[in-house]
């Protein structure tokens, strides 16, 4: 049986075009313009799905983005509004709600214990016995609204975004919102002009000839305007603060949902009204439906909604309403002047409405009931501004109460008027939007220091003097005298409500939050203002005393893919990674870096290290480069040891604490010459650093003359390490003298490396061995990387990773900040007793430093090895009182080692335990205790510091 | 003492839809006194269950409860619901475990179900050091006695099949920290439950009543307040109250209200914002949380998505709200999870955190006399609630301060002992 | 996002910089007692008003510098409202 009238003047599918999909796996067929609602019921259907809590049988109210009753799986998408989503051709589309079919449900069941199942009803029982409310949790679950995830298909494909600064930003293509896009475009302004569904024109699209001409001429003109941009299918989804706005762009070429983000000058918010719904027993049986769904559905899709209407008319749209229904042959059985006090009591129905009873006394059989009770002004863009909208009981809507500069509100939305006076009140609205915004503009780019002044003059600020639009006098029609729904969503009713109140949820948000009304996907357009009536009828005060919810973003849902857009989180690759790569290097992700772990056998690695000479890539190792005349005041402060007379060609240890004494990053810097330094820190640390120098140097000691520069990237950092790392590099090195007295430890020089020229060698020892850190020019390293490895073939030359590494320093102890020490540790905890000097003028947290070395109760870093070699503690297993649970203290690093056979371990312990030789009991993570011995020195391996001083 | 409320229960629920019967009132809207033994500020979750206690455990039922707005208006309605006691800190877990226990027992101690969903809870590690703090955790955790343990990627995937474990992500999984007992509650039924629990024992519940001074007199700063004073009471919109003890449990205003009795604290207030989805068939059997990319997710039995990210970097009293938390969320949501790219978010909320530089709290007596604190709540407010309240009610009662509440007293932050939460804490869902 | 001025690149976004929040004086560290060097730490006034806090030119040029900007509005001071 088809619904689809003769052509109508205003439709806007095209019948030369059909489009086939499947409703329930059974075939239907469309045209082109259709929305999936009106092609479905142009087929002939009346229930759409089923509702959330009841199970009831619903259908079309509203045919348009904010119906309730109407969301579908489409394919491997979920709750796609069929009231809006255009259709396409092969859609599988399905209902979602039911279980195990859309005809025979058996969560209907519900229906017939409701009276049981009142709001809040879960709260009040399954207390005890305790186990019957997992298992009610159970079924709960498996009754979930929504649709359907489909793992095998779904995953996150290509989305992009795209950022606009529009001069004014239009969101809402009615006759109000074209025009003020117009009035602006003309006054110089660059717009965007903002429409959520397919074409402009708003309600005029379903209007009278007049109407629909008026609209297609605003239109056209809008399209035609050099200045104005305009986006259809697009919602603007969000306003946040300093104008940040959120448009949600369906059908864009790339992605289904393309996120648009916009610093608007001005936002013109001109989203006209929402119908509401009207509150009486049966109002969410289909074939109830509200006068914009029965006009749209007749003159924009031709579809016939029903066959006997009764139709019950507060205005204007009601009475088109009937007008429209009786041109296309419905047989209207009565109009009901709700401005009379006509109503309609409650219908009778199940799967379509049979009768409906009126409040004089009648009983008549229809199929239909239309419904005009007046409007919800959607004010959520203005609610994100900030406005708290204000109750109107003449015009028995909301209206926005105070503003922001920045934003303007035409239209509907602000009051009522013929399409004339909706455009000429936009039209006004959109000359004064042009001037804040130009006015705006001009301040923007005169506060770049760096870009010329603007060319042209500022506009002198505009007075609002906007005539208002009229607030025509509108019944206060919510409920009828009985109990009705009012959220279709939630399935929700007034006697719900009115209960929830008497509870004492006698608040809005109480209210909302006890019983979920507003809370589901509509987000309240249709369902806060009669929520908000019904409470105030419950407690007997105005609905103005009631206010409303703060409507939050977005104003519609977005899709998660959207928001994401492009997942751009970047890894930094050394110049070296593709050689790792090409060479069986396990890749290990460390902080924003991707590393070399081990080429196949840590162990041998660390060994290779030992006996011979490896090569490790430690270019992540943050490097900056400090320039000028204050340097050594800059490293006295911000290291905790002293920096004044280190002498050029020399380099230090030091560390770093926070202001509170925490120990926050080391490193080793050198003297390359009188006024130049490098500084190395820890690879993630390294932005934290640079930024807390130019801190110091900005805001602090602003008069000295330092320059930083960060070189972590440009410079690739090779460490050379092994006894024969001396004969090796003077194979390559041309220009220094890298003989033991010429070049000692803890130097740096600057010289020629296979070539290239202005590297960087300093001569420092984290692995323990005689080694040489060499900073080569990044476009020269894999050069000079290959010529090391091809130099040093003889010499057993290898590469190692950081796995070998790690295992080279813990037998040597040193620690790494943030392993080894933690949130909480200090400079004593970490053992840095020497290096610290408390008797410099001013140092980061001096203060702190001097109070940690008075106290005796902090934890100690120690070298601890376990009494049976063999056991290799897990690193965080905690260092226990004997047999007790009592914590002294944690393994925070722990390997075996290759070059003593044993396991070798760091860990903070109680002072009480810092004692070399005190025995301490380990606590293994599968439950074991074990003994192991605190050592004297943090290293295990060559604790002399011989092997790195030849 | 009020009469016992008329008792929850499935017979009840039957009874009450027979007859059509209204149900009573759950607290009432009580006329102000001009003195009460003890006025708590702020009706959330922390403040109810502080008047609570002190009427349930001690007998002091000449208590207020005085909110500028509605009851659970703050943080507590604002919080996406999680519960875990898996802490750091031996100090952390002994507490939070304790809230567990009250959170388990909860709906029949207050006879409203506050739909507990024990569903075990995951800490995502990306990196061998988030492994390495989560294997400290599980330590930690297993001396207290606390079920926590250390799982493999394979073992994520069972606990949540919908998880991306495959190891070619920019963000592997390379095991998780599961803590059975974690799970989500029905925050908004907790503060219902204590308000009724303290209605009935005759505590005063005063909404829409704004505190607008406290009164302190012969302390040493100015105007008398601060250091050294005595609490005499509060000044609200609807009158003066004379109390000598006040406590604040204002979270996110805690700094605002403290500056009415002179007392500074270590505190700055951040939005803590969250999202909710459409809802779809449910799939996400546990919480999932991952420290590196910034979010926590649970499905609540009505198929919607819950989600939460780390509190905002920017300071600020504002609760609107921005886009850049739901992209960031969004693009880290599918980074674990790439087929829910089509669910479409729903709703975003912000509440206000009272941020310690600990991410521990601040509790108990102040340099004032009679004025008690309970902030710095940060964003363990919720599952810290019920034990808060417990501890506080004991400290208020006996003039001592409790145990467990004893390592977060305001002093630390003059004696330098700070709590060692934060190392877990980045996103501590 | 909001606009936050650096006195050298102009308006930019807020996620192009870091807040480093309110401005606090350092005192002297040879001459502070404990308990002011850590009511430097911790206390902060966090005020629901007008605020000076520091900004970091993270993406742009650099720069730390100061803004007055209300916690209760994000309104700037010179700058546009909220």
């Amino acid at each position: 049986m088809s619904n689809r009238l003769t052509a109508q003047p205003g439709e806007i599918i095209d019948r030369s075009t059909s489009l086939s999909f499947t409703w329930n796996g059974k075939a239907v067929t469309g045209y082109q313009g259709d929305t999936i609602a009106s092609a479905i019921a142009a087929s002939g259907v009346d229930v759409f799905g089923r509702s959330m809590k009841y199970h009831r049988k619903r259908g079309i109210l509203t045919a348009d983005h904010w119906d309730p009753n109407l969301f579908v799986q489409v394919g491997d998408e979920p709750n796609v509004r069929a009231g809006s989503r255009r259709l396409e051709a092969g859609m599988e589309v399905s209902t979602q709600n039911v279980w195990p079919s859309l005809e025979f449900d058996l969560g209907a069941a519900n229906q017939l214990v409701g009276r049981f199942l009142s709001s809040g009803f879960y709260y009040k029982t399954f207390m005890r016995p305790k186990f019957l409310w997992p298992l009610y949790q159970k079924v709960l679950k498996k009754f979930a609204p929504g649709g359907r995830i489909h793992w095998e298909t779904s995953t996150h494909g290509a989305y992009d975004k795209r950022y606009v600064h529009p001069d004014v930003l239009v969101a809402g293509g009615g006759p109000a919102g074209m025009g003020a896009a117009l009035a602006a475009a003309d006054n110089g302004a660059s717009v965007l002009l903002v429409e959520q569904y397919g074409d402009l024109g708003g309600h005029l699209l379903w209007g009278n000839e007049d109407q629909r001409a008026h609209g297609a001429d605003l239109a056209a003109s809008c399209r035609a305007h050099d200045n104005i941009e305009v986006l259809v299918d697009s919602t603007v989804t969000g306003r946040y603060d300093h104008n940040w706005i959120s448009i949600m762009q369906r059908s864009h070429d790339i992605a289904p949902e393309r996120l648009i983000k916009a610093r608007a000058g001005v936002m013109v918010v001109a989203p006209g009204l929402v119908e509401r719904p009207y509150v009486f027993a049966g109002n969410d049986t289909p074939g109830v439906m509200l006068s914009g769904a029965t006009r749209r559905l007749i003159n924009l899709w031709a579809v016939k909604p029903g066959n006997r209407a009764v139709v019950m008319s507060a205005n204007a749209d009601g009475d088109a309403a009937v007008g429209d229904l009786k041109r296309v042959g419905v047989e209207v059985v009565a109009v009901l002047d709700a401005r009379k006090g006509e109503s309609i009591v409650c219908v009778a129905g199940k799967s379509r409405v049979s009768k409906v009873v009126l409040n004089d006394g009648r009983t008549l059989n229809a199929d239909l009931v239309v419904t005009a009770t007046g409007w919800t002004a959607p004010t959520s863009l203005l609610n994100m501004a900030g406005d708290r909208p204000v109750y109107d009981a003449t015009a028995a809507r909301y209206f926005s109460n105070s503003l922001p500069s920045n934003i303007l509100a035409t239209g509907g939305i602000t009051g009522d008027g013929s399409t004339a006076e909706l455009e000429a009140h936009g039209r006004a609205t959109g000359v004064l939007a042009a001037n804040r915004a130009l006015r705006r503009r001009h301040d923007r780019v005169a506060q770049t220091a760096r870009s010329n002044d603007p060319a042209w003059d500022k506009p002198a600020e505009m007075a609002d003097s906007r005539t208002p639009l009229n607030r025509v006098p509108h019944p206060e029609c919510y409920r009828s005298t009985t109990h009705g729904m009012v959220d279709f969503s939630e399935d929700v009713s007034s006697k719900d409500l009115i209960q929830a109140s008497k509870e004492g949820f006698d608040s809005i948000e109480l209210m909302k939050r006890y019983t979920t009304v507003t809370m589901g996907p509509s987000q309240g357009k249709l369902e806060t203002v009669n929520a908000a009536a019904v409470l105030a009828e419950a407690n007997q005060v105005s609905m103005a005393e009631i206010g409303t919810t703060v409507w939050r973003p977005p104003f519609a849902p977005i899709t998660l893919g959207a928001l994401a857009g492009r997942i751009h989180e970047p890894v930094r690759r050394s110049a070296l990674q593709d050689w790792h790569d090409a060479h069986g290097a396990a890749p290990l992700l460390a902080g924003q870096w991707v590393r070399p772990d081990h080429y196949g056998d840590p162990m041998e690695e660390a060994d290779n290290v030992r006996n011979n000479v490896g090569l490790i890539d430690v270019t992540p190792l943050g490097k900056l480069d400090l320039r000028g005349p204050d340097v050594s005041k800059l490293l006295e402060l911000v290291y905790v040891n002293k920096w004044s007379k280190l002498d050029i060609g020399r380099v230090r240890y030091g560390t770093m604490v926070a202001e509170d004494g925490v120990v926050s990053d080391d490193g080793v810097t050198g003297r390359l010459g009188e006024y130049h330094w490098l500084m190395t820190c820890t690879s993630s640390g390294a932005g934290a650093v640079w930024e807390m120098l130019e801190d110091w140097l900005q805001t602090y000691r602003p008069e000295w003359q330092v320059h930083v520069t960060a070189v972590t990237g440009g410079l690739t950092s090779i460490n050379v390490a092994g006894p024969h790392s001396r004969t090796l590099l003077e194979r390559i090195v041309e220009d220094v003298d890298l003989s033991a007295d010429a070049f000692p430890y803890f130097s740096v020089r600057q010289g020629t490396v296979a070539g290239v020229s202005d590297c960087i060698i300093w001569r420092i020892g984290f692995t323990g061995e005689l080694s040489y850190e060499v900073h080569v020019p990044s476009g020269h390293a894999l050069h000079v990387w290959e010529e090391l490895l091809a130099q040093g073939e003889d010499l057993g030359c290898r590469p190692f990773g950081v796995e070998a590494q790690r295992i080279l320093r813990l037998e040597k102890g040193h620690y790494i900040v943030g392993q080894d020490t933690d949130g909480l540790s200090k400079a004593p905890t970490a053992g840095l007793g020497g290096l610290v000097k408390l008797d410099k003028p001013d140092t980061i947290g001096l203060p702190e430093l001097k109070a940690a070395y008075e106290r005796t109760d902090l934890p100690i870093l120690v070298g601890v090895q376990t009494d049976d070699p063999e056991i290799v503690p897990e690193e965080a297993a905690q260092i226990v009182d004997g047999g007790s649970n009592t914590i002294l203290g944690r393994i925070t690093s722990s390997r075996m080692s290759p070059t003593l056979g044993r396991s070798v371990c760091l860990a903070q312990v109680d002072p009480s335990l810092a004692a070399a030789g005190s025995s301490i009991t380990v606590l293994l993570a599968d439950g074991r205790r074990v003994t192991a011995t605190v050592q004297e020195h943090h290293a295990h391996v060559d604790p002399e510091g011989a092997r790195q001083r030849v | 003492m009020g009469k016992r409320p008329p008792k929850y229960s499935a017979g009840a629920l039957v009874k009450h839809g027979l007859t059509r019967g209204d149900w009573p009132r759950m607290w009432r809207r009580p006329e102000m006194h001009d003195s009460y033994d003890v006025v708590v500020i702020g009706g959330g979750l922390h403040g109810l269950a502080t008047a609570y206690y002190l009427a349930e455990n001690h007998g002091i039922t000449n208590v207020a409860v005085v909110d500028k707005g509605y009851i659970g208006g703050g943080g507590s309605g604002r919080n996406t619901a999680i519960v875990r006691s898996n802490y750091l800190t031996p100090e952390g877990v002994a507490f939070y475990d304790r809230s567990l226990d009250l959170y388990n027992t909860m709906a029949t101690d207050l006879n409203l179900n506050i739909m507990f969903s024990r569903r075990g809870h995951l800490t995502l590690a990306h990196t061998d050091s988030a492994l390495r703090t989560m294997h400290w955790r599980a330590e930690v955790n297993k001396l207290q006695g606390i079920d926590s343990s250390v799982i493999d990627p394979q073992e994520v995937k069972k606990q949540a099949p919908s998880l991306d474990v495959s190891p070619n992500t920019r963000y592997p999984i390379m095991g998780a920290l599961y803590h059975p007992p974690g799970g989500i509650v029905r925050h908004d039924a907790v503060v219902w439950g204590y308000a009724r629990g303290a209605d009935h024992h005759g505590v005063h519940i005063l909404q829409e009543t704004e505190v607008l001074d406290i009164n302190v007199e012969g302390g040493t700063g100015p105007g008398g307040k601060g250091a050294g004073g005595r609490v005499s009471g509060v000044k609200t919109s609807r009158g003066d109250i004379n109390s000598p003890v006040v406590v604040n449990c204002t979270a996110g205003w805690a700094s605002l209200i403290s500056n009415m009795a002179g007392v500074p604290l270590p505190i700055t207030t951040h939005p803590l914002q969250a999202a909710v989805t459409e809802p779809c068939k449910v799939f996400l059997p546990t919480v999932v949380v991952s420290g590196s990319l910034h979010v926590y997710v649970s499905q609540t039995d009505r198929g919607e998505l819950v989600f939460g990210a780390s509190v905002d970097p920017v300071g600020t009293y504002r609760v609107n709200g921005t886009l850049e938390f739901t992209e960031e969320l969004a693009g880290h949501v599918l980074e674990l999870m790439p087929g829910i790219s089509k669910m479409r978010l729903l709703r975003q909320w912000s509440g206000l955190c009272d941020m310690t530089p600990d991410y521990s709290p601040v509790m108990g007596f102040t340099p004032v006399e009679g004025y008690l604190v309970d902030v710095g709540w940060g964003t363990y407010g919720f599952k810290a609630g019920p034990v808060a309240g417990e501890t506080l009610a004991e400290t208020i009662a006996t003039g001592r301060t409790a145990d467990l509440i004893a390592p977060f007293g305001i002093e630390r932050f003059t004696e330098g002992d700070l709590v060692g939460e934060k190392g877990a804490a980045a996103v501590g869902h | 996002m909001i606009v936050v001025p650096c006195p050298n690149c102009g308006p930019r976004n807020s996620g192009d910089l870091r807040n480093c929040g309110e401005l606090v004086p350092r005192p002297d560290p040879s001459a502070a007692s404990l308990i002011e060097w850590r009511e430097y730490l911790y206390m902060r006034k966090n005020p629901a008003d007008w605020v000076t806090e520091t900004w970091y030119c993270r993406g742009g040029c650099r720069r730390y510098f100061t803004i007055e900007r209300n916690t209760a509005t994000n309104e700037i001071r010179g700058q546009e409202a909220s």
